[in-house]
């Protein structure tokens, strides 16, 4: 790369030339996903379109010109983990309403499909041929987005990214992020390394809950993003406290300890699904590795990691636990470039920048496609209600 | 009983095996992880377990050809028994994830929690047994669709015996769906999945506890 530096840091920077012609495909990418936008009828959706084109171009450029990856990425998934509930508080107020949602209407398919649902779905289905959510496997007339497209669309971005769905596809857990990214130093810093490992638990208590109960159990009682989104109407103990769990848990996970700890604490020490995404890492192509002839055994990856995916064990082994979200953190942070990308079966180092761009390309691209759509609705939501009331 | 009565318990059994299966599923399933490794071992454990099962289920057919078919019908509507279950299953559950018979024995002294995720090799092999034998027991008297099925239609049966013929063949037909969970024993033991069983177990104890007491609250509130 002859335009090509290397910084303190040893990222690769580039110069304006070639870092716009490494943007060049995610330019047309994000010309064809947000076009449709712009032929829709409102001027604040066309705003909103040209806004989030522009917004998910250039923070690419920067992440090619300045070779940091987890800087940007975060811009965009903070924003995205802010403004889903946004547009979607939004659609459910002039739809219903209210946030809440009766059972029956739950029960007879009136509720949008979650990724969250997906490891519930499995053994139920296997079992008994039972569907734990309301919905169809194929699509109806009055219902277009099957169960089966939602899940195809899922796997195909998992197949490619592995477990990087939880920092560029997820759109949760940018709220947490940004209640990270709040204080500048963490003032919770120990914390056990077993708490990694409650994910795990979770995933297996609701997958088998839901197989003994026939429901959704993470959806009707344990997803702290409930209490920013849809719930069951409180009307009676049950629901109230349903409720008042939801509460309990996004209060404490996603708005007190990310702030406290600096880490997104409930995709670290919670959430099901990102332990559901870890498998898929094992068959993933891109991981990140540790350089150890370059590795001084600073920590700082450590401590940068918002998920504990690596600790001084990991380090050791030369390569981040399967929990790694490949949010780039590590990378950005380390001085001796001992954190780097990689693609399986290639030598360590050997092109650590090239792996970095391949993955981006498809994690981009489904940012830009899936975030960068709901991004797009978050903003047209606010300038409707600004503009028009 | 005759082999009429017989085929049609095994066959209820085989055709709500999966959700027989299903419902045991939370209870089995993080027990059997945290015992030690080894298909033969976990099958021997399984054995102990779906034997205690069986004398669940058995109790049960007993004061359902006792008292009639009023028994299972008079339960299906009403709460407490489904509570008293659930909360004693919490019990269990949560003894056995805490580490309460190692502490009973005084082979370790420090706390549960700290001790969640170590090798259950030091507890005793009575303790284990316990374990199997109540969690067993209490799945096996823990009501799902098709044991009422099953409680209904043994209460119809002309005596004692072909009550416990009937829910004796009808365990063994949902018994199939339960011996692949042997292999459960290939799963390699890491602290880690120890760990991971344990937390499970006392998860699912607190979603138990949770159920009966909203159980025992909604018979409080609706009589």
């Amino acid at each position: 790369m002859a335009s090509s530096t290397m910084t303190t840091n040893q990222l690769v920077t580039r110069g304006v030339g070639r870092s716009i012609l490494l943007t060049l495909p995610m330019v047309l990418w994000t010309l064809l996903m947000f076009t449709p936008g712009l032929r829709q009828p409102g001027a604040e959706k066309h705003a909103a379109a040209a806004v989030t084109g522009v917004f998910m171009v250039g923070l690419f450029y920067c992440m090619m010109r300045t070779g940091q990856t987890y800087r940007w990425r975060r811009i965009f998934f903070v924003a995205l983990g802010f403004l889903f509930p946004v547009g979607f508080i939004a659609a459910l107020v002039a739809v219903r309403g209210s946030m809440s949602i009766p059972i029956e209407h739950m029960v007879s398919g009136d509720t949008p499909f979650c990724y969250m649902v997906i490891p519930m779905l499995i053994v139920p289905a296997a079992l008994t041929q039972t569907l734990v959510f309301p919905g169809s496997i194929l699509p109806t007339p009055s219902n277009p987005h099957s169960i089966a497209a939602m899940i195809g669309l899922w796997l195909a971005m998992t197949l490619v990214l592995g477990k990087g769905w939880c920092a560029y596809g997820c759109f949760f857990g940018g709220i947490e992020e940004g209640f990270a990214a709040i204080p500048k130093r963490a003032r919770l810093r120990k914390l056990n390394d077993r708490y990694r490992l409650i994910p795990w638990a979770v995933l297996l208590t609701i997958v088998l809950l839901s197989a003994a109960i026939f429901e959704p159990v993470y959806c009707m009682w344990l997803c702290p993003f409930k209490a920013v989104t849809e719930f069951p109407a409180v009307r009676d103990v049950e629901t109230a406290i349903q409720f008042g769990v939801f509460v309990l848990l996004f209060t404490g996970l996603v708005v007190v300890l990310p702030f406290l700890t600096k880490k997104r604490t409930q995709c670290g020490f919670f959430c099901p699904f990102g332990a559901f995404q870890s498998i898929f890492n094992k068959i993933n192509i891109f991981d990140i590795r540790f350089d150890r002839e370059k590795c001084t055994d600073c920590r700082v990856c450590v401590v940068n990691c918002p998920t504990m995916a690596i600790n001084a064990e990991a380090v050791g082994k030369g390569e981040a636990r399967m929990s790694c979200m490949k949010c780039g953190a590590c990378v950005d942070g380390c001085r001796k470039g001992a954190a780097v990308w990689h693609i399986k079966g290639t030598a360590v180092g050997a092109n650590p920048e090239r792996a970095r761009l391949l993955f981006l390309y498809g994690a981009w691209a489904m940012a830009t496609m899936f975030g960068g759509s709901v991004i797009a609705h978050g903003i047209s939501t606010i300038l409707h209600f600004v503009l028009k009331g | 009983m005759n082999w009429q009565g017989i085929s049609e318990a095994l066959l209820l059994g085989l055709a709500t095996g999966p959700v027989c299966l299903a419902t045991c599923g939370p209870v089995v399933t993080p027990w059997m992880l945290a015992q030690p490794g080894g298909i033969l071992r976990q099958g021997r454990q399984l054995g102990l377990f779906l034997t205690a099962r069986l004398a669940g289920y058995l109790a049960f057919a007993v004061a359902a050809w006792l008292v009639g078919s009023a028994v299972p019908r008079a339960w299906e509507g009403r709460g407490w028994p489904l509570a008293l279950v659930d909360l004693l299953l919490a019990a269990a559950m949560a003894a056995w994830a805490m580490g309460w018979p190692r502490r009973k024995c005084g082979t370790q002294a420090e706390g549960a929690l700290v001790q969640i995720g170590q090798p259950l090799g030091s507890q005793k092999a009575s303790a284990q047994k316990v374990s199997a034998l109540s969690l067993g027991f209490l799945t096996g008297i823990n009501f799902c669709p098709p044991f009422l099925a099953a409680g209904i239609r043994a209460a119809q049966c002309n005596h004692l015996g072909a009550a416990l013929v009937f829910f004796t063949a009808f365990f063994f037909g949902t018994v199939v769906w339960f011996v692949p969970m042997a292999a459960l024993g290939l799963v390699r033991r890491t602290s880690a999945v120890l760990a991971v069983a344990r937390m499970t177990a006392l998860l699912l104890a607190l979603w138990y506890a949770g159920m009966g007491v909203l159980i025992l609250a909604g018979e409080g509130l609706h009589g």
